[in-house]
C-alpha cells in the first residue's frame, strides 16, 4: 500500500451562502490514480479545486477544513501558492494551449519558475516533458509551430506536457478526456499509466469504464458528500452503498 | 425493488434474460418430472415425446446466451447487473446440463427392453421427486433474489447423496442375490446417478444466484458427502 499523499479533512466549501461540498474526507495515495466521479454538480470539480487552491481565486467561495500534501497543510499562512501550484498541476477538460508555439508552451512554466536559464537546459526540459506525455514523435519536427494547430488529443497531452514541465509531484485532471475521440482517449490513458510511476493523479470523469480502467481507488461524490470511496474494483463489482450502485449502473434520477 | 434503469431498453433486456432463465428452468423441471413419470410407469413412448422436448432446452440456452453477449457489447454492465448477466450465463449452461441428465434417464426407459426391479425403482423415482423439489426452490430463490432461499435449496443436496447411496447400496444388494437382475440394476444405477448429478447442479446454480444476491461467494461445506469406504463393509 503506497503511503498517503493528500489528505483532505472536513472539507466544507460555500459560494456565496449555498454550500457545495459537506464535511467531505479522503485520502489519496501516492503515484496511484484515483478518480472522482459523481453526478454533474455534485462537487467533483469543486473538490479538485481545493487541492491546488483554485479556489482562491473564486472571489465568493470559501474553504473551510483542512487539506495536506505530505503531512504539510497547503491553506497554511506560509504557504505560497505559486509553489503549491507548480508542485500540483492541472489538466483542464477543454485542452488550452498558449497562443504560442509548442516549444514556448512547455519552456514557458520552467522559464518563469527560474528553474533553467541555458536554451540547451530549457531544450532539455522541453523535449523530456514531450517524451513523458507521449508527444515527442509526433511533434518533433514542428516545435516551434503554433500549439494550436494541434489535434485535440495532441493538444491536450501537450497541456499534460506542460503540467509536468514544472516537476510536479501531483497532477490533477478534470475530465481530460471528454472532448476527445476513443483512440486520443486511449492514448491519454496509457499515458497515465505510465505518469503514474512519477506522479500522484486526481482525476473527474464521467466515463464508468474510463475510471474503471485507470484508477486503483475511486471516490463517489452526491450532492456535495463523498458517499463512499474505495478500491476502483469493489466499486464497480460490488459498491457497499446503494446510491453508488444506482449512479453506476444508470439507474439514477 | 431494485430502481429501473434510465434507459429503458436495458431493463427491457435485462427482464428477458430473467424470464428466459425462469422458462428455462420450468423446461428443465418437467423434463425431469416427466422422466420420472415414463420411469415409474415404464412408459417407452411417453419417453420418446421426452428425448424430443430436450431441444427446446438447448434452444433457450442459445437465446440466452446471445442476449447476453449483447448486452456486455452493447451495455457494459457493472455492479449487481454484471454478476446477473455473467451468472445467467453459467446457470444456462448448468440448466441445459441438468435437462442432458432428465434426458438420459428418458433415452434409458425408451431403449432398456429388460425388467427393470420395482422396489429400486420406487426408491429412485422419490429421489427424483427430491431433486425436482430442489430445482422449484433454486429457481424461486431466482425469483425472489433470495439468498437464503438458494442455501436451503444447496443444504438439500445433502439428503439426496444419501438417497443416492442408500439405493446404491440397495441395488448392488439385488445383484448380488440375483445375477439375473444385473442387467436392470446397472440401468437404474445410472439412472440415480443422473438424478444425483442433477442436485449437484441445483447446487452450482444456487451458489450463482447468492453471488447474484449479495456480490460474495458462498462458502458452504456440506456436512456430509458421499463415503464410498461405507460400502466396503
Ligand atoms: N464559481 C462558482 N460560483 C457559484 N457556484 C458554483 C461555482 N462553481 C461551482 N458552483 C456550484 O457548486 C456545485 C458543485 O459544482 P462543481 O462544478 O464542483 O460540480 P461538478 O461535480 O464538477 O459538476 P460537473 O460534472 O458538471 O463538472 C454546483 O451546484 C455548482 O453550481
Ligand atoms: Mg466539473
Amino acid at each position: 500500500m503506497n503511503k498517503v499523499k493528500i489528505s483532505a479533512k472536513n472539507i466544507d466549501v460555500f459560494y456565496g451562502d449555498k454550500q457545495a461540498l459537506f464535511d467531505v474526507s479522503m485520502d489519496m495515495y501516492e503515484k496511484e490514480v484515483t478518480a472522482l466521479i459523481g453526478p454533474s454538480g455534485c462537487g467533483k470539480s469543486t473538490f479538485l479545486r481545493c487541492i491546488n487552491r483554485m479556489n482562491d481565486v473564486i472571489d465568493i467561495c470559501s474553504v473551510k477544513g483542512n487539506v495536506s500534501i505530505d503531512g504539510h497543510d497547503i491553506y497554511d499562512k506560509s504557504i505560497r501558492v505559486e509553489s503549491l501550484r507548480e508542485n500540483v498541476g492541472m489538466v483542464f477538460q477543454k485542452p488550452n494551449p498558449f497562443p504560442k508555439s509548442i516549444y514556448e508552451n512547455i519552456a514557458y512554466g520552467p522559464r518563469i519558475h527560474g528553474m533553467a536559464n541555458s536554451k540547451t537546459d530549457i531544450d532539455e526540459i522541453v523535449e523530456n516533458s514531450l517524451q513523458k506525455a507521449a508527444l515527442f514523435d509526433e511533434v518533433k519536427d514542428r516545435l516551434h509551430q503554433p500549439g494550436t494547430g494541434l489535434s485535440g488529443g495532441q493538444q491536450q497531452r501537450l497541456c499534460i506536457a506542460r503540467a509536468i514541465s514544472v516537476n510536479p509531484e501531483i497532477i490533477l485532471m478534470d475530465e481530460p478526456c471528454s472532448a476527445l475521440d476513443p483512440i486520443a482517449t486511449a492514448k491519454i490513458e496509457e499515458l497515465m499509466n505510465e505518469l503514474k510511476k512519477e506522479f500522484t493523479i486526481i482525476i473527474v470523469t464521467h466515463s464508468m469504464q474510463q475510471a474503471a480502467r485507470v484508477s486503483t481507488k475511486t471516490g463517489f461524490f452526491h450532492l456535495g458528500k463523498l458517499i463512499e470511496v474505495d478500491s476502483t474494483e469493489t466499486i464497480f463489482s460490488n459498491p457497499g452503498n446503494q446510491k453508488t450502485q444506482d449512479y453506476i449502473t444508470g439507474r439514477f434520477g | 425493488m431494485m430502481k429501473d434503469h434510465i434507459v429503458s431498453a436495458y431493463d427491457a433486456q435485462l427482464e428477458l434474460v430473467s424470464s428466459n432463465l425462469i422458462k428455462m428452468g420450468g423446461l428443465v423441471e418437467n423434463q425431469l418430472k416427466n422422466s420420472l413419470q415414463a420411469l415409474s410407469n415404464k412408459d417407452t413412448s411417453f419417453a420418446e415425446q421426452i428425448i424430443f422436448d430436450d431441444h427446446k432446452i438447448n434452444a433457450l440456452e442459445k437465446e440466452i446466451d446471445a442476449l447476453t453477449y449483447k448486452i456486455i457489447a452493447m451495455r457494459q454492465p457493472l455492479a449487481n447487473d454484471l454478476r446477473v448477466v455473467l451468472s445467467a450465463l453459467s446457470i444456462a449452461n448448468d440448466l441445459e446440463r441438468m435437462g442432458d441428465h432428465a434426458t438420459n434417464i428418458a433415452k434409458r426407459v425408451a431403449n432398456v427392453k429388460i425388467n427393470l426391479p420395482d422396489a429400486p425403482t420406487i426408491e429412485i423415482v422419490k429421489m427424483g421427486e427430491d431433486v425436482q423439489f430442489m430445482i422449484k426452490q433454486v429457481l424461486d430463490s431466482f425469483v425472489k433474489k433470495s439468498d437464503k432461499l438458494a442455501i436451503k435449496a444447496w443444504d438439500s443436496d445433502v439428503n439426496i447423496d444419501d438417497s443416492y447411496l442408500n439405493i446404491y447400496r440397495e441395488l448392488l444388494e439385488t445383484m448380488a442375490g440375483n445375477p439375473e437382475t444385473i442387467t436392470g440394476c446397472s440401468h437404474l444405477l445410472s439412472i440415480a446417478k443422473n438424478i444425483e448429478r442433477i442436485g449437484d447442479y441445483v447446487q452450482n446454480i444456487a451458489e450463482d444466484i447468492h453471488f447474484i444476491v449479495t456480490g460474495q461467494a458462498l462458502e458452504r461445506k456440506s456436512e456430509k458427502r458421499i463415503n464410498w469406504e461405507d460400502l466396503n463393509q
